[in-house]
This record gives C-alpha cells, structure tokens and sequence, in this order.
C-alpha cells in the first residue's frame, strides 16, 4: 500500500457512497453510470490489494498478515456483489446498497491502513 | 398458499410481503457485509489465538453465525425463512444488549479483544446495535394481517 493510493481509493469509494445514495434518492434504479463507477473502484481497489499483497508476501512485517490478507480480499470483492445484488431487483434502492457496501469498503481500506501504518514501511 | 384474488376488500388478510424486496434488500447487504467481516474476524482469532481471549473468540464466532442465519433468512421467502429471520435477528438484538451491557460496566470481562457487540457495538460505529432494531421493525412492517 502506498498513501497516495490510500487516499485515492477512501475517496473513489466515498463518491461512490454519495453517488448511490443521490441515484435512490431520485428513485432512479441502478443504471449503466453507477455501473462504470463501481467498476472504476473496484479497478483501483485490485490496483492496490494486488500492491499491498507483493509487498506483504515480500517480507513488510504486517502485525497480523492473515487478517490483513482477508481484508484485502474483502475490499475487492465487496463491491462486485453489492453491485450483483443491486441488478438483481433493480429499483431505486439499488443505488443505496452499492453506497452499503462502498461504506464497508472504505472502512476496510482505513483498517488496512492502521494495519500498514505500524510496519513503517 | 395464494389466497382466491376476488375484490379488494381482503385488506385485512394481507399476506405478508417479502422482506427481501425494496428497502429490506439494503438492509440484507449490510447484514451480509457484518456477516463477511464478523466471521472473518472470528476466524483469524480462533485460528490464530483461541487461548489469549476464548470467551470473546466464540462471542465473536456467535455473533458472525448469528448475522449469517440473520442474512440468508432474510433474503428467503415463506413462513421457515421469516421465522428463522426472527430468532436470529431478536438473538441479535439480546446478544447485544447483554454483551454491551456487561462490556460497558464490567471492562475487559470478556478477554483483551472486543467482540463485534462489545459496548453495544462500538467499535463498529454502534451499527450492531441499529441493525437488530432496525431488521425487527422491517420483519414486524412486512408481515401479514
């Protein structure tokens, strides 16, 4: 992991949450555009896990590599099934679970981030 | 069983509505997403460190079958599922009431680590404890008359 990255992605998934939620509260089911947007997050979600994980199995003394691993798992692959749950009933309250799971993203993404930040590296 | 569909006046025998439509389907992803993370959590620790905090380990492991159960029975249909979805869902709300309670008078009873319903959920932003009042009213709103 690397700050820039960090930052990027907390903020990909922020504006994602708020883009859901606009979409619900227009009552406007998931669409082609939150689509895209998910798919621009998750892409740097990867970019990062894929990151993150070279260098953990490269020798950076994570406090509790199992659970760091798991969570980057986790962040990847939330997004895709929220979106998935979204299209499979697609009415307006699609948008708000997308903005559900980019929430538990960007927390997973700040934990990562506690996790890194003792390594020093 | 499909009550006869003659006129409309049967609204007072309104079958019950599935809790996996409209807004319940946001709260079923939350409670996947507690389900993913509260068993993960669970995991690691047992596997990693069952003898640091045992008690708290399998509270931990409680609670992330509880929102399992929670999440599959809500996203099911007819009578079994919405009766699973009540246990596991006023489980919930008790479990985490009781450990919130003794966590926030009695610190450290469970063991050095905290359990997802530690201080009434805390240390998740006290969504543990919204979620279960939250599914309750949704499974109250959704059933029939």
């Amino acid at each position: 992991m690397f700050d820039a990255l960090v930052i990027v992605t907390l903020v990909a998934s922020g504006a994602l949450a708020v883009f859901g939620l606009v979409e619900t509260a227009r009552g406007r089911p998931p669409g082609k555009p939150l689509a895209y947007a998910v798919y621009v997050a998750v892409g740097l979600l990867v970019v990062q896990a894929a990151i993150a994980a070279v260098r953990v199995f490269g020798g950076v003394q994570v406090p509790e590599p199992t659970t760091f691993l798991i969570y980057l798992l986790v962040s990847v692959c939330v997004l895709p099934i929220a979106l998935q749950w979204a299209n499979a009933d697609p009415n307006r309250w699609g948008g708000a679970i997308v903005a559900a799971g980019a929430v538990g993203v960007a927390v997973a993404v700040l934990r990562l981030q506690g996790m890194w930040a003792v390594t020093g590296a | 069983m499909p009550e006869p569909e003659e006129g409309r006046g049967a609204a007072e025998h309104a079958p019950p509505r599935a809790t996996a439509t409209g807004p319940g389907r946001v709260l079923i992803a939350v409670y996947g997403i507690f389900a993913l993370s509260a068993t993960a959590r669970a995991g690691v620790q047992i596997a990693g460190r069952f003898s640091e905090a045992p008690v708290a380990y399998l509270l931990s492991a409680l609670a992330g079958l509880v929102y399992i159960l929670a999440t599959f029975a809500l996203a099911g249909q007819g009578p079994g599922a919405r009766r699973l979805a009540w246990a596991a869902v006023g489980f919930e709300m008790v479990g985490v009431l009781v450990v919130g309670t003794i966590t926030a008078f009695v610190p450290g009873e469970f063991g050095p680590d905290d359990t997802v319903w530690s201080v009434y959920g805390r240390g998740y932003g006290f969504i543990p404890l919204i979620l279960p009042m939250i599914g309750l009213w949704w499974l109250r709103r959704t059933r029939g008359r």
